[in-house]
């Protein structure tokens, strides 16, 4: 093999790629997704968050009570941004229907230490954005009544948990965890798959096209074409996993290990383009090629998720900076497979080549 | 009679050598995988999905309180006494001090500290559940009901907080009829055991468990909760229905796609064209195999998640529009990695189009763009009526018909087998729905069957922007609307001018942009009338819709639209198009921005 022409053919299919604007399509890809993470961002936090938009943090909520008293008026009393108005429950629903009060609460007249349950009823507007944030409201509220009647209550219990006093932060939905924990690692591996598939390409195409056999007729050998394939494919890998790493950023979400996380994926990356080298050379044909690379994608994947310390929870892990140097021998394993796998395929390509050329 | 013995016959070859092909190499390989499928699924249920573990660090000062959080693997647990902890206090998002806790003021900190608490939630309802006395340890249950209220759209959209004006600390009085309301009763309907069993299953911390819930639409069914069960609708739930039904889905039409590249690879499909059959034949023939092994595909899901089967019928035109939008795609990529990478753009797309309104089902009106909508619904057991089934489907039958009809009429050996560029490609494809002799009533159909496309991605549109705050959100929607607008009404003109440049003449651009013009409003009007009542009330159904007020002042809008472009294609050449659709673009938002802002109408 010679690193010089697998250069070679690594670069044609790179300027292939740009010249049947298929990149552009990957970037408008990207770009696009982008533009829903920022919209994750900003639309699901304004829907959980009341707090995230200027709008809301003045808005007061009208509450409608019906029924007898009970210690849930103190409770509401307390907050400043709910605001309870007596009313006759019928009243009280028309109100509601009418939007002028945002939910209607029925308390009956058990007695908090009645031996059956206090059953609230709760009226909220269906299909609502502001019943969701009404919901968190008053789960608070309801949540503290509950620990009232635990109290009063408490001696019919026989064990009792561990407590914890909690700070009080608000109860805002936070999308920390949705975006470091899921959304990274996949946005950062998206890549990896497209590329895989990308290499299939490639390869059964030269197949079904027929155009092997003047590539091959050039001083290149087989090994060499393929291995210059797998090149180009790898190298798109770190290219747009970091330009996902700076999409993110310019969103204002700011990753920590890049360089780290880049080489995860690249190496990962690299892992699946080579099995799809694999299969594509198996098959030879675009349609049992895909199909079966695909099947074995979804296997890999779950197995890899499964198994403690995977290359994804360490992009996680990398990202929130709780790592420690272990990934970095977690990463040597990885690329150990891979070479192994990547020796796999020189020698079956040798064989294809010798096949061919006999 | 004839062209149905054709399709049948097309159909059995297509089935016949897609089975011989798969059944000979692929078949093994194929069961070998399932069966490793099944083994890793068995291994990754109990071994658990290790995505998050370790992203949070807590330091705990008990081995008692450590019990709490440690069936959690999100959290890396350190043991140790107050001081130390206390030193390291940086090292740590949580630490937990003689049942104090105490969290990093960072979002990440703030994370923790929510998984933390619902951690614990789960820790004590565990313990609360094994009370004998189950109204000790939980003494208060909450009825939920939903009360309709009609204003929906228009009420929520932007945010804005309609109706909840409390300055007044007097109780608001409502100004229509009063009903009376039975009040509700104390007493408890369901038994002691049930409300038991139904703690136990809240308790269970299986991450997928939210997952499933919604499959199962056991969330529906039980009304009565305790206060830590109040929940509002979580927006990320509906994700597992594009796993489960859509993947599957666009998987399959990848066959489909598949084989009609094929057809061209090698210009293979040669014999088949010159066969005595129509194209239209070929098509419907191709497609009916792979039409119902997704229905199939769909039908087994539904089976197997035990949901009702009311769940197809909005699937059937998602089906269609996988489909459609398969042959289009296979029809016109040059290469496999061309076809690869249309196909992924596209599935994000639809998936995308698809998913996100889903975020908001029980939430907004908007979400009943998507069909997955109606599928969340029914899997819910509210059903859905069929005015909701027409306003989120008729945009993807429509579509699908169109596309099929693209394909049916540009499946021809010059349009197969050329090996332009994509865009030329597109090109070509509208030019080959122009008649000759009749282009301007070409034009005009062109026009009307554009519309849509046109309220596709208008509508995409809308569910990015509808909750971005609301003075930006209402001027990006009618700059973007104005864009497509505008391009979609020049297509055709442009495609004209690719193919015969001598057409385009002073007076055949006035007709042109005439005819386009009403072709476009006709079909605004007829769509809109059809279906998109709800959103055209509201003020981002007035900045799509603007047109349907007054009728000549939009046709003149559009007319002018088309000549604006038309003029810079007639005096600036090709080059000229896109300065031209820019210019009619920022034409049109001034008009609609202007109506918008109180015109007097």
């Amino acid at each position: 093999m010679n690193a010089r022409r697998i250069g070679l053919v690594a670069k044609k299919e790179i300027f292939g790629l740009s010249a049947e604007k298929t990149i552009i399509f990957a970037i408008l890809l990207q770009v696009f997704i982008a533009m829903f993470s920022s919209f994750l961002m900003v639309g699901l936090t304004t829907m959980y968050d009341p707090e995230a938009l200027e709008g809301y943090s003045t808005v007061t909520y009208g509450i409608g009570y019906a029924g007898a008293d009970s210690p849930l008026v103190d409770l509401f009393r307390k907050r400043d941004d709910l605001v309870l108005h007596r009313m006759d429950l019928d009243q009280a629903l028309a109100t509601l229907r009418e939007r002028k009060i945002a939910a209607v609460i029925f308390v009956p007249d058990t007695l908090p230490d009645a031996e059956g349950p206090v059953t609230v009823t709760l009226y909220l507007i269906k299909n609502d954005l502001q019943s969701s944030i009404i919901n968190v409201k008053l789960k608070e509220v309801l949540q503290d009544y509950e620990r009232e009647l635990r109290e009063v209550r408490a001696d019919r219990m026989a064990s009792f948990p561990v407590y914890l006093n909690f700070p009080k932060v608000g109860g805002a939905e936070n999308f920390f965890e949705f975006v470091y924990g899921l959304l990274i690692p996949l946005l950062v591996f998206l890549p990896a798959i497209i590329s895989s598939a990308l290499v299939i390409d490639l390869i059964t195409e030269e197949y079904q096209r027929k155009t092997l056999e003047t590539l091959v007729s050039t001083p290149v050998t087989f090994t060499e074409v393929i291995w210059g394939k797998i090149t180009a494919c790898a190298v798109l890998v770190p290219v747009q996993a970091g330009a996902w790493l700076l999409l993110l950023g310019a969103n204002g979400i700011a990753v920590r290990g890049a360089v780290a996380i880049i080489l995860h994926a690249s190496v990962g990356g690299l892992f699946l383009i080579l099995l799809g080298a694999l299969v594509a050379l198996h098959y030879r044909e675009r349609t049992s090629a895909q199909f079966i690379f695909s099947t074995a994608l979804v296997v890999v994947f779950l197995f890899v998720m499964a198994v403690p310390y995977n290359p994804l929870n360490l992009m996680v892990r990398l990202a929130v900076d709780t790592v420690g140097p272990i990934h970095w021998l977690i990463l040597l394993v990885v690329a150990g497979v891979t070479a192994l796998l990547g020796w796999l395929v020189t020698v079956y390509a040798q064989r294809v080549g010798e096949a061919g050329a006999a | 009679m004839r062209i149905l013995s054709s399709i049948r016959t097309i159909a059995a070859w297509e089935m016949k050598r897609s089975v011989t092909m798969m059944g000979r190499h692929v078949l093994p390989l194929a069961v070998g995988l399932l069966v490793l499928l099944v083994l890793v699924t068995s291994f990754a249920a109990q071994s658990g999905i290790h995505m998050q573990d370790g992203m949070y660090r807590i330091g705990i000062d008990d081995p008692g309180v450590a019990r709490v959080v440690a069936p959690d693997s999100r959290f890396t647990i350190t043991i140790a006494d107050a001081h130390t902890l206390r030193e390291d206090r940086s090292a740590y998002d949580i630490i937990i001090l003689r049942g104090e806790v105490y969290a990093a003021d960072t979002d990440k900190g703030r994370a923790a500290l929510k998984s933390l608490e619902r951690d614990y939630e789960v820790y004590v309802s565990h313990i609360a559940a094994g009370e004998p006395d189950l109204f000790a340890a939980y003494p208060l249950w909450i009825d939920l009901e939903y009360v309709k209220s009609e204003i929906d759209f228009v009420a929520t959209e932007g945010g804005q907080q309609v109706g909840t004006v409390v300055d007044a600390r007097d109780p608001p009085v409502p100004s229509g009829p009063v009903e009376a309301v039975p009040l509700p009763s104390s007493a408890i309907s369901v038994s002691e055991d049930d409300l038991r069993e139904r703690l136990a299953e809240t308790g269970s911390d299986h991450p997928l468990s939210r997952y499933t819930g919604i499959l199962s639409g056991s969330s529906s069914v039980y009304t009565l909760k305790t206060p830590s069960q109040l929940s509002p609708p979580l927006p990320f739930d509906s994700i597992i229905l594009v796993f489960i039904f859509i993947f599957p889905l666009y998987f399959t039409s990848q066959f489909f796609m598949m084989s009609i590249m094929n057809e061209r690879v090698g210009r293979a499909g040669e014999a088949l064209l010159s066969a005595p059959v129509r194209s239209s034949a070929i098509i419907v023939g191709k497609v009916l195999p792979y039409f119902a092994l997704m229905l199939f595909i769909s039908a087994a899901i539904t089976l197997i998640i035990g949901a009702p089967v009311g769940i197809l019928i909005p699937l059937i035109p998602v089906i269609l529009f996988f489909l459609a939008s398969a042959l289009i795609i296979g029809m016109a990529a040059r290469s496999f990695k061309e076809l690869s990478f249309i196909s992924i753009f596209f599935s994000t797309l639809a998936t995308a189009y698809l998913f996100f309104p889903t975020v908001f089902a029980n939430t907004h009106v908007i979400s009943i763009v998507s069909p997955l909508t109606l599928v969340v619904l029914k899997l819910q057991g509210d059903g859905f009526t069929a005015a909701e089934y027409l306003y989120s489907t008729a945009l993807f039958f429509a579509t699908s018909l169109i596309l099929f009809y693209a394909g049916i009429v540009n499946y021809r050996e010059e349009r197969l087998f050329s090996t332009k560029n994509l865009i030329s490609r597109f090109a070509d494809f509208i030019s080959g729905g122009i008649m000759r002799d009749h282009p301007h009533a070409s034009l005009f159909g062109l026009a009307l069957l554009s519309i849509p496309f046109v309220f596709m991605v208008q509508m995409m549109a809308l569910v990015l922007f509808f909750n971005i705050p609301m003075p930006l959100s209402l001027v990006l929607l009618v700059v973007v609307a104005a864009f497509i607008e505008e391009f979609a009404k020049s297509l055709g003109l442009y495609a004209i001018a690719r193919e015969r440049p001598g057409f385009l003449t002073l007076q055949n651009l006035l007709i042109a942009a005439s005819v386009i013009g009403l072709g476009f409003l006709i079909g605004e009007k007829l769509l809109l009338f059809a279906t998109l009542a709800q959103i055209s009330e509201s003020i981002f159904g007035s900045a799509l819709f603007l047109s349907l007020g007054v009728l000549w002042m939009p046709l003149l809008l559009h007319i002018a639209g088309v000549l604006i472009t038309g003029g810079f294609l007639l005096f600036g050449g090709r080059r000229a198009y896109v300065p031209g659709i820019v210019v009619a673009s920022v034409v049109h938002s001034l008009y609609n921005l202007y109506f918008i802002t109180g015109a007097p109408l």
